[in-house]
């Protein structure tokens, strides 16, 4: 009797992780074994795949450039987290805040905004040119690999340094006093207990580099990538049946479930996470090391940021078409204002119904994944795993195929686009809520219900109040990331239902570079203000949020 | 007020059997307390009385009104948590209204309960303040006060001094047993140290794996422990291993390898018999120069092998053979009087404080 509430929330939230995500998917894997809608299964649109470069090529780009993307990641993000976690940097808050940047900026913009610099004509480029050194432009698998670095690498940098920070002194210091030297301390102790960190952040590095869409879209040079790929051959196959489309999208989840398979057989036995009961004394760096050090660290976390600046700069300039007049001008955001409103306003509204809508559902998640591990309470948490490994073009593909006929159509409406982020977030705050109860003490509720209140009375009396920090910092989250998502909006939009992330992306596939940056500018405003409000009021726990 | 009683509980975690048909009466306004080691059923026995945990098989009573199938809200118990429990973001004032609301007591009154228990605890004019304010002593206190403005039917009281230092939970422990007495409310206290269990308890009930082992008061547990597990586990014994030789003079002797020991007679026991004998420390005596052995008391000789001084008093280590090794309590600490590592001593114990317990016996 106690336990029906829970038992039957986690079945309505299980039936709508069957009918939102699973059924989709499902179609879509179906699909990729068909020629002709509702046709006989056959092989035939894999072997298309292995015969024509472009497809296979699109795997072997997505996979490397990524892979690449992780490796610099790690020889960035590492030593920099080991810097700041263990030596006197100054000014640790600002850089922490400065990291977060990225991850919250579309990374599409930056790909773009980095044109401006580094383009065939851009203004840097042209000035590497006239120092004689030999430079095409930042287009190219280098320079995809290169955005990824910057736009991703808070995540390996943010969890190595907690990795770094709960490793207790005493460890070390056990290490030292067994009769190795600092370095193999270092080597020997602390990095095989942050190695579990680093990988986690790796993967997540992977992981978005490999589903991302904008960024190969814009400075890929038409070279083929999955997530580009599956969405052109969709969007070109109006009326018949893509089935080349759904096999690329099969692949794509074939590759990012294998590296999250990979990752969690690797963590299974290696959860070292300590509390440490002293943080581990900041050692002091002179001289050239300390300006060597320092350096580095500004360098990582500041590059990332120009981009950005970059396009709120040309936003206030005279613009046609490509070509940038230098002279101020506000003339872009009044056109954005006159002929875009609409894409403002439905941004805001779909990232907030999202936010809504992913509290609703993820909060319960996650209070039944913590204090009701049941049968349900387990098949659930491999049920909210899976958006993790469905790219936003995989998922946008999969609601339209669902959603375009039959019982309940959505495609077209604006419900389709929030059923997609809510699907991709929902998890998350799922996730972070239940990291939040794990260290709530069940007695708290176990003491207000000897107390004669109620169980689902003692739930939102004391149990949500005391998530309510927590909730709201993953609502923000949740809600910055929305509004900059592309990569399932550019599917699922309709003239009707735009957002400023595919008006600005419009705008830089057809050189309206004007319309391009105000939307940039706008999106940039949208997401960090809200990211500072919540830092301020929010410390810490920042890391455990992605 | 009411007496508690528990009708052959039992609860399972898939193959372990957390509590194992466990019956007990206790009494109206008594101090009850689960002893045992971790893992052997005492918590997850006063879970099932709070209703956190369902039992299986059995009843359970409060007075005449059968409360197992009722929700822990409604039953009626106040507990108190190892970890305090105090709500984080209640003052000290609303964490103790918390339940006066929940029982829709008038706003008047819950001001007079709240002033009342606050003065019970000694915490009078800390209302106003926050949790993270308090030290760990005080957060308890509030949890006791918020417990006993409740006015609950049974008071239970999970390890709730396990957390604070020393002195102060030696301070604590005295404290809740006064609040009890003078409230007379029938209490369930659950703790692993022995020392607090004696000296705080009406009756014990001594828990291992699942089961009762003893339910008495706390010199009987302690002077007339029913098995080996118990005399081990209250206070420090020694145990000794011994065959039943013969039956001489009104007592019995065991034999180990040489060494004979003599211990009070008991029916049943044949030579042959494997018998595990428990002496106290503090009985064993050593025979200093001018002493002559009672005729009621077993002498021994050794050497000694460890000698720990602890101001009021010595514990010496004394191996009559290899493997009988005596632990004894001595409070001759004048220095004249001390014996140091490798001297040869005599000892002797009263032959009636040599609890023989039979290996085939054991419960």
């Amino acid at each position: 009797m106690k336990n029906l509430f829970w038992n039957l929330t986690a079945i309505l939230i299980f039936i709508a992780v069957i009918f939102f995500l699973i059924v989709p998917v499902s179609m879509v894997l179906i699909g990729s074994f068909q020629t002709s809608e509702g046709g006989a299964l056959t092989l035939k649109n894999f072997q298309k795949f292995s015969m024509y470069r472009t497809y296979w090529q699109s795997l072997w780009n997505s996979v490397s450039v990524s892979l690449a993307a992780s490796l610099l990641t790690i020889l960035l993000a590492v030593p920099m987290a080991f810097l700041v976690a263990r030596y006197n940097i100054p000014g640790k808050p600002f850089l922490l805040a400065m990291s977060t940047i990225p991850l919250m900026v579309p990374s599409f913009i930056a790909a773009f905004s980095w044109i401006l610099l580094l383009g065939r004509a851009g203004v840097v480029t042209s000035l590497i040119r006239s120092l004689g050194i030999p430079f095409e432009s930042i287009y190219g698998h280098g320079g995809v690999a290169a955005i990824f670095t910057m736009q991703f690498f808070p995540y390996v940098f943010l969890m190595t340094l907690s990795g770094f920070n709960a490793v207790d002194e005493s460890i070390e210091e056990a290490g030292r006093s067994l009769g190795t030297g600092p370095f193999k301390t270092f080597v020997k102790v602390s990095m095989p207990l942050v190695l579990p960190s680093i990988l986690s952040g790796t993967l997540l590095v992977f992981m978005t580099a490999v589903e991302n869409f904008g960024v190969p879209m814009i400075i890929g040079e038409q070279k083929p990538y999955l997530a580009v790929q599956a969405y052109m051959e969709f969007t070109s196959e109006i009326g018949g049946h893509p089935g080349m489309s759904f096999a690329l999208s099969v692949i794509l989840i074939l590759v990012t479930m294998t590296s999250l398979m990979a990752q969690r057989y690797y963590l299974r036995k290696r959860n070292f996470i300590q509390s440490a009961k002293g943080r581990p004394l900041v050692r002091e760096l002179k001289g050239a090391s300390y300006f060597l050090a320092t350096g580095y660290c500004y360098w990582v976390v500041l590059i990332p940021l120009i981009p950005f600046l970059v396009a709120m700069t040309v936003s206030f300039m005279e613009t046609r078409g490509p070509v940038i007049h230098p002279a101020f001008s506000l003339r872009n955001y009044i056109y954005a204002f006159e002929h875009a409103a609409r894409p403002i306003f439905n941004s805001y509204f779909l990232a907030s119904m999202a936010t809504l809508a992913s509290i609703l559902v993820g909060v319960p998640t996650g209070y039944i994944l913590t204090r009701r591990r049941s049968i349900v309470g387990d098949t659930l948490d491999l049920a909210i795993m899976l958006p993790f490994t469905i790219a936003g073009t995989v998922l946008g593909i999969a609601l339209i195929v669902m959603f375009n006929s039959g019982l309940v159509v959505l495609t077209g409406t604006w419900m389709i686009l929030a059923l997609s982020y809510t699907i991709r977030k929902m998890p998350f705050i799922a996730r972070s809520s239940s990291s939040i109860l794990y260290q709530l003490d069940p007695a708290l509720e176990e003491a207000s219900i000897s107390l004669g209140v109620p169980p689902m009375k003692t739930f939102f009396k004391i149990t949500i109040r005391l998530m309510a920090a927590g909730i709201l910092s993953g609502a923000i989250l949740t809600w910055i990331t929305t509004i900059s998502e592309l990569s399932s909006t550019i599917v699922l939009q309709t003239p009707g239902w735009s957002t400023m992330t595919v008006e600005m992306f419009n705008g830089i596939i057809s050189d309206e570079m004007g319309l391009a940056t105000a939307f940039a500018s706008i999106l940039i405003v949208s997401t960090t203000i809200p990211l500072f409000i919540m830092m301020r009021f929010i410390k810490g726990e920042r890391a455990s949020l992605f | 007020m009411s007496g508690i009683s528990i009708r052959g509980a039992t609860k399972r975690f898939g193959d372990l059997v957390a509590v194992n048909n466990v019956s007990l009466e206790i009494e109206k306004g008594e101090f009850f307390t689960l002893l045992g080691p971790s893992g052997c059923g005492k918590t997850t026995l006063l879970r099932c009385v709070a209703g956190f945990v369902d039992i299986e098989q059995g009843q359970i009573f409060f007075g005449d009104r059968r409360i197992d199938p009722i929700p822990t809200h409604r039953r009626g118990v106040g507990m108190v948590f190892q970890n305090y429990a105090i709500f984080p973001h209640l003052s000290v004032q609303d964490n103790i209204k918390y339940g006066l609301k929940a029982r829709n007591v008038p706003a008047a009154d819950q001001a007079k309960r709240v002033k009342k228990v606050l003065s019970m605890v000694h915490m009078e004019g800390l209302g106003d303040r926050l949790p993270n304010q308090l030290s760990g002593g005080q957060l308890q206190r509030v949890a006791i006060a918020r417990v006993l403005a409740i006015e609950p039917e049974v008071l239970l009281m999970d390890e709730p001094l396990s957390n604070l230092d020393a002195k102060l939970r030696i301070e604590m422990r005295g404290e809740i047993r006064s609040l009890q007495q003078n409230l007379g409310i029938t209490t369930i206290y659950v703790t692993h140290d022995q020392e607090e269990a004696l000296s705080i308890s009406d009756r014990i009930a001594v828990m291992n794996h699942g089961f009762i082992c003893q339910v008495a008061r706390p010199w009987e547990i302690y002077s007339q422990p029913k098995d080996t597990f118990v005399a081990g586990f209250i206070g420090a014994t020694n145990l000794i291993q011994v065959e039943m030789a013969e039956a001489k003079n009104k007592m019995l002797v065991g034999k180990c390898g040489s060494v004979s020991l003599g211990f009070p007679l008991q029916d049943g026991l044949v030579a042959g018999v494997q018998v595990k004998l428990a002496i106290r420390p503090e009985f064993i005596q050593i025979l200093y120069p001018g002493e002559t052995v009672p005729p009621t008391h077993w002498l021994l000789e050794g050497r000694v092998t460890r000698m720990e001084y602890l101001g009021n008093m010595i514990k010496y280590e004394i191996s009559v053979t290899e493997e009988i090794k005596f632990l004894i309590l001595n409070y001759h600490t004048d220095p004249s009087q001390l014996k140091y590592l490798g001297e040869t001593v005599k000892i002797h114990y009263p032959i009636e404080r040599a609890l023989a317990f039979r290996e085939d016996q054991r419960t």
